[in-house]
């Protein structure tokens, strides 16, 4: 019985990776995965809005929670490894961690519905691997609880746990724009 | 009968001056709360890669850009997320676009795909299938996957953007278009992207 399951499971995996294969090979998702350029805007809520607590595991099965980075100007970004933007963004998320990480600010990409070992096969084929906090929203609940809609979207929390700025779509995140309004928020 | 002739003058004249009020007043109204009709400036390309076309529709603070995608491709998405097979081949049987929707205004904007229909060849208008739509097959079938498709609402401010699949139930080739409409600072326009085509069913080979 458990071996008929691994061997369908396994066929099945097989087969995914085929089409897949094929598709790409065919251009038809590169077709889907041609961007527009990332621009650089987040916008300020008119109200500082609190942001949702959370606890979510790691790629270690560690927990994490939101209140553990209180004090620190928090980039969340909710993301998923089959969403072209996400891709495209992650980089500059992590140019962004290198050069702000510290005391005062860090960033959280909380995956939607996927698994440690298939976002691990993910980050692997990156140029640069990323060293930010990655948590696992399995069922979504905590997206929901942030009413995003789409993926990627993006909050800039502050010190004091409120959401101040947010972004739909793909950004630079490492643009002197985007720069600036986090020193701001880390000198506050 | 001279009264009478005069009195059909008089109204005449009275209705005209209705009219003419009606359509000054109606103009007003539009402009300040009403609906506005745009031009969209649109593009076609096609993906020498692929062979499949893509169309871009810039309008006044908005830009929508459809990209067909292939029925195989649809397939190995769903699948690969588990859904069951019967879904898979529902929404595969769909016309899907990968679709990328723009604020390109410095004000915020508001949609509803709700609003939106596709007119088929046949001049028949038709409503877009909703992600919320969707959602609620999905739940009944034990799928709690909500992402790929385009959100149905949002709020967009400068800079924001999205993307996510549109569904069209029309056969494979199918010509169509799509009329689909935006709100800026509360004020709707409606535009019409024509000229559109589902993709076959797989790629020719060349």
């Amino acid at each position: 019985m458990h071996l008929n399951n691994y061997l369908n499971n396994k066929f099945l995996s097989l087969s995914l990776l085929a089409i897949f294969s094929s598709l790409i090979a065919l251009g038809a998702y590169a077709a889907w995965d041609v961007q527009p350029k990332l621009g650089y805007n987040l916008t300020p809520l008119p109200r500082p809005i609190p942001a949702p607590g959370f606890t979510l595991e790691d790629m270690d099965e560690e927990n994490h929670s939101l209140k553990d980075f209180h004090g620190k100007v928090v980039l969340l970004n909710f993301w998923a490894t089959w969403c072209p933007p996400c891709r495209r963004e992650m980089p500059s998320m992590e140019r962004l961690y290198q050069k702000l990480n510290g005391e005062n600010f860090t960033v959280i990409a909380i995956n939607q519905m996927e698994d440690g070992d298939h976002v691990f096969a993910y980050t692997g084929q990156l140029e640069v691997d990323p060293t930010f906090t990655i948590l696992f929203d399995k069922d979504s609940k905590v997206s929901n609880s942030y009413r995003v809609s789409g993926l990627p979207t993006t909050y800039l929390i502050d010190k004091q746990g409120n959401i101040r700025y947010r972004a739909i779509g793909g950004r630079e995140f490492d643009h002197p724009e985007v720069e600036k309004q986090i020193m701001q928020l880390m000198q506050e | 009968m001279p009264d009478n002739r005069r009195l059909l003058q008089y109204a005449t004249m009275n209705n005209r001056r209705i009219n003419y009020l009606s359509l000054a007043a109606f103009a007003l109204v539009l402009a300040m709360f009403g609906n506005i009709t745009n031009a969209a400036n649109i593009t076609a390309q096609k993906n020498e890669d692929s062979g499949l076309y893509s169309w871009v529709a810039e309008s006044e603070g908005f830009s929508i850009e459809l990209i067909q995608l292939l029925p195989d491709f649809i397939r190995a998405i769903y699948m690969s997320h588990g859904f069951p097979g019967t879904e898979v081949d529902e929404i595969a049987g769909y016309c899907v676009f990968g679709t990328i929707i723009k604020n390109t205004s410095q004000q915020q904007l508001d949609y509803d795909v709700a609003n939106w229909y596709f007119t088929d060849k046949h001049g028949n208008n038709h409503p877009v299938k909703t992600k919320t739509q969707w959602l609620e097959q999905w739940r009944k079938a034990g799928v709690t996957f909500s992402w790929t498709l385009l959100p149905d609402k949002g709020t967009f401010y400068q800079g924001d953007w999205q993307q996510g699949f549109t569904t069209i139930k029309l056969p494979r080739d199918s010509e169509f278009s799509l009329t689909y409409k935006w709100s800026i600072n509360n004020i709707e326009h409606t535009d019409t992207f024509e000229g559109l085509r589902c993709a076959p069913e797989q790629l020719s080979e060349q």
